[in-house]
């Protein structure tokens, strides 16, 4: 190193392509010159100039490795760095300092680049309750979390995925609470991922996941810091990852996507009240048109007679079969709905617009569509939304029960049914049974599943997955 | 090993008390013995409950071993073959049985037309998976849809009651024409002997007897009020009506705001039928399993499939003539897989307890 300062700096130049947001200064004081390299991007200029170099410019005395990390550079995250790590900490936003009088390397934090301010999220908004969001800065997240769990306990695990991003992602538990054995698990599982980037916690998602190619989701997640942090208090294991304002809970049930935040921050009755209608509404979405389409075609002689009449008036001169017409306002649906996430928000009127009146009414008064099969598909679609965690699953067993409805009536939605009940019971990733608290039946934990109760009666850590403190028994 | 609990088992005996008895048995038996089947159906209960008394005793005294092993010990490897492939065999009839019985409903109430092809369509696919994902998913799967299956067969009981019913006529039957009815039907009896099968992946804590002893005393009040509302509610007619619990509501009022309530009977009937298939074949393909011990349960879901198809297809190809093979020939086999294995199992459970106690003392 001594020496060679400005070869170094030339070195670094090249090993990072001569990149436009490298930044090098170079100060030369009576001992010899001093290097600094950081990248624009990453880190602040003005604090670069205000807090490293006009101190060391100014400073009277002389100037050694001791003196710089003791009286010259007063920032929080002054440290010495081996030479290894010094790629890293340009990456991460911080300064290396060097000079070619002392040996090693001095790495300061002045760590700058955008993020979001804490915002209550789009796709879980509540009307009591906190409404702070994750953000895609993994420090605020993990701030997030540690303003609302003071302990000792807490524990963040930091690794790193992905041989470019070289990603954040952080186990966080509280523990004893945790269940040892799903940590160790979890860091075995991230530990040996191999891939070239992550982008979003989804991509870690499918590594932890036990089934990958499996269609039903077996990690929670939640972009809320209350969930998460309530969810940890129950003893499971959060994953945050740097660049992604989702983070994932281990282990997961399906129950957990049939509570809300809002549960918990009113009246328990309404709570339960709520929590059926969400059930209900999740078993219409993933069996109306299927079973609307069963009982026209296969068992037309159990519907009322005056909705019997309704039906055989406004599908008579269809030109599609009831088959193909239920999959064709489903198609048309769907389409509308990938138009409007897509669409900028101003365009969204026009699209509800252009849907409702254009393509629906419009439609059954072509004769192309009937109202019942209108009805039944968009109380189905809307149906979905009650549990909008398992959108995607929906949407894929709907088609499926369609197709089941409409080729094998009834006893085709039964089969299928029980086969699909048949295949999450044998999901128990993490020791977790999937449908638990209900199979297996769980009496301890009833009390927070369809039907909660207050929160006075809730004293133990639940028994429906693992937890510390009962591995520890 | 994955287990089942005692809960899970109890669910286990009320779906299978609940097969072969709701839809054809009653106007079957009524054939035979009017009104009075019930006395035969309340002997053959009190004797099902002693086996599975016997259950208990034999899993007391082997907490772990599986049926093969216990008999193995006892009576040597081949004979312990021997009964296990009585079992395997009862269990293959016995899904045919529960196969045919609900082709028949669909055929007659549900669809009307042909639909062989159909049923083996749907319901093959799905009791083959259910038995690859092994019993404690299926175990799972029935204690989630426990109180729906309850709640479906109560609903059918309740409509049929509050509808026109006058109380039946009984002891118009000789005790031989009881007996001979009770005789005749003995195959759709039996059921819970899959108990004996999985042995070794019931997880039993002491006192759990009591709770599937409970499931079992539900299942038995469940269809011998099947059986009283449906002669109640059909008389001298009860013979002309083979799907009793269906027809508990065919005739039943109307609702005009939600139509007609078939459907409830239709659906608790379905998944009724397709829980006890799926007991039955896994029950197959256990004895299967141990009777050769180096293939997997797939072989067995495999060889039931072929089984199944060789046996329903070409050799009897119509599903009702099941339904009289059953009353006619698998009687005799019936007993000796209904009455003398259960009773041999639970002399070798008194010998070995008694064994061990003779060790103790020495």
């Amino acid at each position: 190193m001594e020496n060679n300062v400005e070869k170094y700096i030339e070195n670094l130049k090249s090993q990072f392509h001569q990149n436009s947001d490298f930044a090098s200064r170079l100060f030369v004081c009576q001992k010899g010159k001093i290097g600094f390299v950081f990248l624009k991007s990453m880190s602040d200029p003005i604090l670069f100039s205000q807090c490293i170099y006009l101190p060391i410019q100014s400073f009277d005395g002389q100037i050694t490795k001791q003196n710089l990390i003791d009286k010259i550079l007063k920032n929080s995250g002054v440290e010495t760095v081996q030479e290894e790590k010094v790629f890293a900490e340009i990456l991460d936003g911080k300064v290396i300092v060097f000079s070619d009088f002392f040996e090693g390397f001095i790495s300061v934090d002045i760590t700058k680049y955008p993020t979001r301010t804490p915002s209550e999220p789009p796709t879980s908004p509540v009307i009591q309750g906190p409404r702070e969001g994750f953000v895609e800065d993994f420090k605020t997240n993990i701030t997030l979390l540690r303003r609302r769990i003071h302990s000792k306990d807490l524990v963040f695990k930091m690794m790193t995925v992905g041989s470019h991003t070289k990603t954040k992602v952080i186990l966080s538990y509280i523990d004893g609470v945790a269940d040892s054995g799903v940590i160790k698990e979890l860091e075995e599982k991230i530990g040996k991922i191999k891939i070239n980037g992550v982008v979003d916690s989804y991509y870690i998602l499918s590594y932890l996941e036990k089934r990958p190619n499996s269609l039903f989701k077996q990690i929670g997640n939640s972009e809320k810091p209350d969930v998460v942090v309530s969810k940890m208090l129950e003893g499971k294991v959060a994953i945050i990852v740097d660049n992604s304002p989702i983070v994932l809970t281990v282990p997961f049930i399906l129950m957990e996507d049939m509570q809300s935040s809002n549960d918990y921050y009113t009246n328990h009755h309404y709570s339960s009240v709520v929590r059926f209608i969400r059930m209900c509404g999740l078993l219409i979405a993933i069996v109306a048109p299927g079973f609307y389409l069963a009982l026209q075609l296969f068992h037309y002689n159990i519907l009322p007679l005056n909705f019997l009449i309704t039906i055989a008036d406004t599908t008579q001169g269809l030109p599609f079969t009831p088959f193909l017409e239920i999959l064709f306002i489903f198609l048309l649906f769907q389409i509308l709905y990938e138009v409007s996430l897509r669409l900028p928000s101003y365009l969204g009127l026009a699209t509800s617009v252009v849907g409702a009146l254009i393509l629906g009414d419009t439609g059954v008064k072509a004769g192309l569509i009937s109202p019942p099969g209108v009805i039944i598909t968009a109380l189905a679609k809307i149906a979905l939304y009650t549990v909008p965690e398992q959108q995607s699953q929906i949407t894929v067993l709907q088609i499926v029960f369609i197709i089941l409805g409409g080729s094998l009536g009834v006893l085709g939605i039964v089969t299928g049914f029980v086969y699909v009940v048949n295949y999450l019971n044998t999901l128990d990733d993490y020791k977790t049974p999937y449908l638990a608290p209900y199979a297996p039946r769980v009496k301890e934990d009833l009390k927070d599943a369809l039907l909660k109760s207050s929160i006075t009666e809730k004293h133990s850590l639940p028994k429906s997955f693992p937890t510390g403190k009962r591995g520890a028994k | 090993m994955k287990s089942i609990s005692a809960r899970q088992s109890g669910i286990i005996v009320f779906l299978t008390i609940l097969a072969n008895k709701i839809l054809v048995l009653p106007s079957a038996m009524y054939e035979k013995s009017k009104t009075d089947s019930i006395f035969a159906l309340i002997a053959i209960f009190a004797f099902e409950l002693l086996v599975l008394a016997c259950f208990f005793a034999l899993k007391k005294a082997y907490p772990e071993q599986n049926l093969k092993e216990i008999l193995s010990k006892k009576m040597g490897c081949v004979a312990a073959k021997v009964i296990i492939f009585a079992f395997l065999i009862f269990f293959l009839f016995k899904t045919m049985l529960t196969y045919a019985v609900l082709y028949v409903y669909l055929k007659d109430l549900v669809y009307q037309d042909e639909f062989g092809f159909l049923a083996l369509v749907c319901l093959f696919p799905v009791v083959n998976h259910a038995v690859v994902c092994g019993l404690r998913a299926m175990g799972r799967t029935f204690e989630l849809f426990y109180y729906i299956v309850l709640v479906g067969v109560l609903f059918c009981l309740c409509i049929a009651f509050f509808t026109n019913i006058s109380m039946p006529n009984f002891f118009v039957a000789s005790p031989l024409e009881i007996f001979h009815s009770g005789f005749r039907h003995i195959f759709a009896f039996g059921d819970y002997l899959v108990l004996f099968l999985f042995i070794d992946k019931i997880k039993l804590k002491k006192g759990e007897e009591k709770k599937i002893f409970l499931f079992a005393l539900v299942g038995i009040i469940l269809v011998l009020a099947i059986f009283i509302i449906f002669y109640a509610k059909y008389q001298v007619t009860a013979f002309m009506h083979n799907n009793a619990l269906a027809d508990l509501l065919v005739f039943s009022v109307q609702f005009n705001a939600i139509g007609r309530l078939d459907i409830i009977a239709m659906l608790t009937i379905m998944t009724l039928g397709l829980f006890q298939l799926e007991i039955f074949q896994a029950a197959f393909c256990e004895s299967f399993v141990q009777i050769f011990d180096k293939l997997s349960v797939k072989y067995g879901v495999i060889v039931f499939d072929i089984l199944f198809l060789v046996i329903y297809l070409v050799l009897i190809k119509k599903y009702e003539i099941m339904l009289s093979f059953a009353t006619d020939y698998l009687v005799y086999f019936a007993i000796l897989t209904n009455i003398v294995l259960p009773v041999l199992i639970y002399v070798l459970s008194r010998r070995h307890k008694k064994e061990t106690y003779d060790e103790k003392n020495d």
